[in-house]
């Protein structure tokens, strides 16, 4: 029974990890951003796919880009830092005021990221997730409560057709 | 298929990935090379540690 119960509870979160990661996405985001202390923060990621052909070998490249997704509800603005899944360091912050984006929404297929087209020229997909076990691709931090918020706060304040 | 033929034919086929998994690595490696010389003078993107971790130029 030892053998089985193991099997079928699935991977186990190491939270003490996940607490230290989270305390650091914080200390980042805070420190580029002005009054950081404001937004709620989850991890999210990007993925650029892109086709490649070198003659004798062929196929799709996928390259992910990781994100601290900021969000703040009073203000309607959610603020994308690049950065690492080791979480060594950080880029810019990009903002995306919900008055001046051109709009915003969730995806269907094939993944249900969150889109926003800040103009006609780009858009963003966010992809987040409760937890990703891959360290060596993405951050790992349990974020189950804080990715609810988010998504009810994207859905139903930010959204925009 | 007689087994002779088939270890002979997964040989054949781990070469073949072999040879593409190589393949594939050399091209990347020389485009790398052709963007650091195409794009070495442009600014790379700022990069922020925090505090007390290691600055690079970008920083604030």
């Amino acid at each position: 029974m030892g053998i089985f119960s193991k099997l079928f509870k699935g991977p186990e979160i190491d939270m003490e990890k996940s607490s230290a990661n989270a305390k650091r996405m914080r200390a980042l985001f805070d420190h580029v951003v002005e009054g950081g202390n404001n937004y709620r923060l989850i991890f999210g990621y990007t993925e650029d796919v892109s086709r490649f052909n070198y003659g004798f070998v062929h196929g799709s490249k996928t390259k992910i880009g990781n994100l601290i997704v900021g969000w703040n509800e009073a203000e309607e603005t959610i603020v994308a830092v690049p950065t690492v899944p080791d979480l060594s360091g950080c880029g810019d912050p990009t903002y995306y005021r919900r008055a001046d984006i051109l709009k915003a929404y969730r995806n269907k297929y094939p993944t249900d990221a969150f889109v926003i087209y800040p103009d006609k020229r780009g858009y963003i997909a966010i992809n987040a997730y409760d937890w990703l076990e891959d360290e060596s691709l993405y951050v790992y931090v349990s974020q189950d409560e804080e990715l609810a918020a988010f998504t009810d706060f994207f859905m139903n304040r930010f959204a925009k057709k | 298929m007689p087994w002779n033929e088939l270890f002979w034919f997964l040989v054949l086929l781990t070469a073949v990935t072999l040879l593409g998994q190589l393949w594939f690595h050399f091209v990347e490696w020389l485009l790398a090379k052709a963007k650091r010389l195409l794009f070495r003078h442009s600014q790379p993107p700022a990069w922020h540690t925090l505090p007390g971790e290691t600055e690079d130029d970008n920083g604030h």
